[in-house]
């Protein structure tokens, strides 16, 4: 027994050995985080996903800033006024700060940059969250003036949005298509090399006005598979891997090297439901609301939630998450089986029915096993859900056909609520205003007290008056359940125990620039 | 011969064109709309309208075409729609990555693929044989993530001896390369074997060997060179593979290749890289099977191009 | 092809004179006599079996899921342990067999069925028909297999045939230019060309003269490709195209069973060693019938 034990010590000296003779150096002072997926784009007015996203705001700044904890925080923006009709908003800005090719940081530049977001010509996506400002005036150097055409609640929320983030207007004109991959901004970090597929390379910015950070460089390794990532922590290769699935926790969690650390996330996974009758086809069972019903009580997303996604996920008790400002928790439905068959029969369906279930394949943490999950669940009740999985490109294509050419009966999606607002995580899938294409409501969902309601709570300033709105608005949501409601994701990272100060930001982003290598 | 390299070369602009038609034609031939995909889940009809607007895509298929034709005789593929950046800065950033892959994993292929098929050959139903035939049955049914993160364990975690992923020295070359040559080397090795087996059982390899020739030259001179028809074929083949289609390796070992870049193109509907990448992948396809062509008449000068 | 062929086996260079055709009853007894083809064919027929007895011998519903059971290695109860859904392994290997020995089969076929024809005529008539021929295989080869594959979903729909049609369409330049090199050698030969001297037809010359010399390399390829095509399969499942969950396709299983190669092995490794297996039975077979078509080796 001795000897054996020797024996492995000899062997894990040797590899050690081996390891420090041949294992890959990191260097000093720079973190590496291994992320999933390249960025597409680094010029934040085009950023519509979270690897892009979490590289830019280390570069690029907003006006303001959400907190973790869900808190809106002056950023570039020190403080704001707004008129008693709600429609003017005062900003002043930070003073002396400068962006990072020398441009001076003041009220031109957010004149600048907001006009270039609002401009229909330039087809920015995100310009809908700032689309009601309707002027912006320069009022003296640091101090910046906008109207709206209406009081827009969650303006200050839709501020902090990383696509609303400041650049150097100079560095835009100059570089113009090539802006894409030389961000110029005032954050806390500066741009210094994309490799494609590759790398993203930034380097500390010792002018930076919220003090110098503690790291050389933030290096953004891609590393899309999961095993190749987790590895990579556990080696030393990188401090932080993204994207942890489930199943691997235990195993780095053996790892004294390797913290795994949980942070919710403001992204809600739905099962929408086709609510649309079209006048060319058979009858659609799912304009039934006891339909709707029926499937949501025939699926255990609690199941769901611990079997398959090893209890890290959160079984939606509202259409959106907590942490969101106007979340409430509404209740969810129970897994009841026998009701449900009760409900189907009532509708006209006692020994249910076909229906195809379109589902993505890898695009949400485990999304197609809890496909295959939830149709087990819905077999038990007598519904034969049949998986159609399409490649992502095929799956946004078909989902986002309009009413009358739509032929998805029922998918699967997810939505981040990245402004922490619930506006933005109600408004575009719910109001009947924003049906596909035009909106992001794929259920066609109407109902005339819901799109009042969300109407009122994004006129109004008056927090407690939006509260109170948007619980009853999610009241009769669940009700309608126009969704199948089934959870909220967690985000699972590793990060090498020797690493202190990185934040995982419920928007799903990675907050390196205050880390520190022990 | 010289005058039929010179004919084939001449023959390249015309398949490059076709190539590009039918990526042109296909590539918008299947569902999924660019201007939607770049715009986000979250963009509203009108910003995906003057999307698709500023990529010129509300113009005639035809017409995009010839406007793609336009750009290309003057060196430009365009811009990716998804990232803006120059098509061929895309390709110029990834292809040497992917030569440099293929290249060493081929070195690998044809080293173990060659060496245990004619090992084998050589001693039919022996313990060499019984190995190479492992080697090959590994190759071909395990895929390509297994192997990889097989040896990600054992030389990354274990032995630390490879970095797990990534690129930039020639460490980060060894695993990938030796995942993605095993595939190879295990049609390679059984190509071989099957072609020496034929020819070992030739009249004149069993005079050489009646003449006392040394087994060893017998095998290596005699006959190999005439067992290499099928091996050269399919090592062709694999080569122009592993250019554009060793995207899972790419995947596994977070390698940043070409293969990447055009399945990434694809699922994204990113048209001027599809077009750019396929078209460069198409060029190295040909000029392979060029070389595989010349070959031939130089292994067998029976072999005559007329 | 009268009562006996030209079955001078081979892609190295053709003996100096023609032989005389082994009988096919011949090339039956000499495989027959092969231990180790039979070993291959054994293996063969017996997956065949378990595929076609699947519904009676499997000691699970391939369907059912048990979610206490996820992701459990090999138990007295599951002999090859359970999947991400706690399904039965062993089970969803048994029924899988059935759509997978199809999808290697039929691909090989239309493969070889496009393609060895292809690439004999091309290497034959040489010149401007080769030229064509050989540059329509290079825009195949160069076409990204996952955009055909795509193509194919969209013109033809989602369906299990349409797997088979792609992963043979797939692999058809394969075949043309393995006959075509090997028949180029062959070609010139003195048989071949005693054969048109005697009046042979093209037609003849290329069935009984140049394809046989061909066989070989086409034999090791397609019994290869049986297993690389149930793994190209598995890519396509992804897609959309063909086995749609809850099947269990032996690809989508080896391709799902990717994420947790790290913490539940069994899945991927038995699902290969399955692959493996038949890949075993089909290059045994394949070998001895190689040997077996080689008349030299009579007796």
């Amino acid at each position: 027994m001795k000897l054996v034990r020797r024996v492995l010590q000899l062997a894990a000296i040797f590899g050690v050995a081996v390891a420090l003779l041949a294992g890959p150096a990191l260097a000093q002072g720079r973190l590496i985080v291994a992320s999933g997926t390249d960025a597409v784009t680094l010029d934040a007015h085009y950023i519509t996903d979270s690897p892009s996203a979490t590289v830019a705001e280390h570069v690029i700044e907003p006006l303001f800033e959400l907190t973790p904890d869900g808190r809106i925080v002056p950023n570039l923006a020190e403080s704001y006024e707004v008129s008693a009709d709600g429609l003017t908003w005062t900003l002043h800005l930070r003073k002396g700060v400068r962006f990072h090719d020398g441009t001076p940081f003041n009220a031109e530049a957010v004149k600048y940059n907001l006009e270039r977001i609002l401009d229909p010509a330039n087809a920015v996506t995100f310009r809908f969250l700032i689309s009601p400002i309707t002027t912006v005036e320069v009022v003296d150097e640091y101090t910046v003036r906008f109207t709206t055409d209406a009081p827009f609640a969650p303006i200050l929320a839709h501020l902090t949005h990383s696509a609303i983030g400041m650049q150097s207007p100079a560095a835009i004109e100059r570089y113009g298509e090539d802006y894409a991959r030389n961000p110029v901004g005032t954050g806390p970090f500066k741009f210094k090399e994309w490799q494609r597929q590759d790398y993203i390379l930034l380097e500390r910015n010792p002018d930076y006005w919220g003090g110098t950070p503690d790291i050389d460089e933030i290096m953004f390794r891609v590393v899309p598979e999961d095993g190749a990532r987790m590895l990579m922590v556990q080696t030393g290769e990188a401090h932080v891997a993204v994207r942890v699935p489930p199943d691997m926790v235990s195993l780095l969690e053996r790892d004294p090297n390797v913290n795994v650390v949980f942070t919710p996330s403001v992204r809600t996974i739905y099962i929408g439901f086709n609510t649309y009758q079209r006048a060319d086809q058979p009858k659609n069972p799912f304009t039934d609301v006891r339909v709707r019903q029926a499937f949501n009580y025939a699926v255990d997303n609690e199941a769901i939630n611990e079997f398959i996604l090893g209890g890290m996920g959160r079984p939606s008790d509202a259409p959106i998450a907590p942490g969101i400002f106007g979340y409430t928790a509404i209740g969810g439905y129970e897994y009841n089986p026998a009701k449900a068959r009760q409900l189907l029969a009532e509708a006209g369906y006692p020994n249910g029915f076909r229906v195809q279930f379109y589902s993505p394949a890898g695009r949400y943490l485990k999304d197609l096993e809890v496909a295959e999950a939830v149709q087990a669940q819905l077999s038990e009740v007598g519904i034969q859900a049949e998986i159609v999985t399409l490649e992502w490109a095929a799956y946004l294509a078909a989902t986002n056909m309009p009413a009358d050419e739509n032929v998805v009966p029922m998918f699967m999606l997810g939505w981040g609520t990245v402004t922490g607002d619930a506006d933005y995580g109600l408004y575009p899938l719910f109001h009947s205003s924003q049906w596909v294409p035009t909106g992001s409501n794929r259920a066609f969902y109407s109902n005339p007290r819901v799109d009042e309601l969300l109407d009122l709570a994004r006129t109004t300033p008056d927090d407690a008056v939006r509260l109170a709105a948007y619980q009853e608005a999610m009241e009769i949501i669940m009700a309608d359940a126009p969704w199948l409601f089934l959870h909220a994701e967690t985000q699972i990272t590793a990060i090498r125990s020797n690493v202190e100060g990185v934040i995982i930001h419920p928007t799903e982003r990675v907050i390196a620039g205050g880390a520190r290598i022990r | 011969m010289s005058q039929y390299v010179l004919r084939r070369l001449a023959l390249v602009l015309p398949v490059l064109l076709g190539v590009s038609i039918v990526v042109f034609a296909m590539v918008r031939m299947i569902p999924g709309d660019p201007a939607r995909i770049m715009a986000g889940e979250a963009a509203t009809q009108e910003t995906v309208e003057m999307i698709r607007e500023r990529l010129g895509l509300n113009k005639h298929p035809v017409v995009q075409y010839f406007i793609f034709l336009e750009n290309l005789v003057r060196g430009d593929l365009g811009r990716s729609t998804m990232s803006r950046l120059p098509v061929l800065d895309e390709i110029k950033h990834t292809l040497p990555s992917t030569i440099q892959l293929a290249v060493a994993a081929m070195a690998i292929a044809t080293l173990i693929g060659v060496t245990t098929g004619v090992l084998s050959a050589v001693k039919p139903n022996s313990w060499v044989d019984a190995v190479s035939m492992f080697i090959a049955l590994v190759g071909v049914s395990m895929p390509v993530f297994w192997l990889g993160l097989m040896l990600m364990l054992l030389f990354s975690l274990h032995l630390g001896w490879f970095p797990t992923a990534g690129s930039g020295t020639w460490r980060h070359l060894v695993l990938p390369s030796i995942t993605l040559g095993l595939s190879s080397a295990a049609i390679i090795a059984r190509m071989t074997r099957s072609s020496m087996l034929e020819v070992l059982r030739q009249d004149y390899v069993r005079t050489a060997r009646a003449k006392g020739v040394p087994e060893r030259l017998v095998v290596l001179r005699h006959a190999l060179r005439n067992a290499l028809i099928p091996v050269v074929t399919v090592t062709g083949l694999q080569f122009g593979n592993l250019l554009g289609g060793a995207v899972l390796t790419e995947t596994v070992f977070a390698w940043p290749g070409i293969g990447r870049l055009m399945v990434g193109a694809i699922t994204a509907r990113d048209y001027p890289v599809v077009q750019g990448s396929v078209l460069t992948v198409a060029l190295g396809f040909i000029l392979i099977n060029l070389v595989v062509d010349v070959l031939y008449a130089y292994i067998d000068p029976t072999i005559r191009y007329d | 092809m009268g009562n006996a062929v030209d079955a001078r086996a081979g892609a190295g260079p053709a003996p100096e004179t023609t032989r005389a055709g082994a009988p096919w009853r011949d090339v039956l007894r000499r495989l027959a006599r092969n231990r180790l083809a039979m070993l291959g064919l054994a293996i063969i027929v017996l997956f065949v079996a378990l595929a076609v007895l699947a519904p009676w011998i499997a000691p699970h519903d391939p369907l059912r899921s048990s979610f206490g059971k996820r992701l459990q290695g090999p138990s007295s109860e599951h002999w090859l342990g359970n999947d991400e859904l706690g399904r039965d392994m062993l089970s969803r290997l048994l029924y899988g067999a059935r759509i997978s020995l199809r999808i290697g089969l039929i691909s090989v076929a239309i493969g070889i069925a496009v393609g060895v024809p292809l690439g004999a005529v091309s290497a034959y008539y040489g010149g401007w028909v080769d030229l064509v021929v050989q540059r329509v295989i290079d825009v195949m080869l160069a076409f990204p297999g996952i955009l055909l594959a795509i193509v194919l979903v969209s013109a033809l729909g989602v369906g299990l045939e349409n797997v088979m049609i792609a992963v043979g369409v797939v692999s058809i330049p394969v075949y043309t230019r393995l006959v075509r090199g090997s028949a180029m050698a062959v070609k010139r030969k003195e048989f071949v060309e005693a054969a048109r001297a005697a009046g042979a037809s093209d037609v003849v010359i290329i069935a009984k003269h140049i394809l046989p010399n061909c066989v070989a390399p086409v034999i090791v390829q397609s019994t290869l490709q049986v297993g690389s095509s149930i793994l190209w399969a598995a890519g396509l499942g992804f897609l959309g195209l063909g086995a749609q969950p809850p099947e269990p396709e032996w690809g989508t299983i080896l391709s799902r069973g990717r994420q947790y190669l790290l913490v539940a092995p069994h899945i991927t490794t038995a699902t290969g060693v399955a692959i493996m297996l038949v890949v075993l039975g089909f290059n045994l077979l394949g070998d001895g019938l190689r040997d077996a078509l080689d008349p030299r080796l009579r007796d």
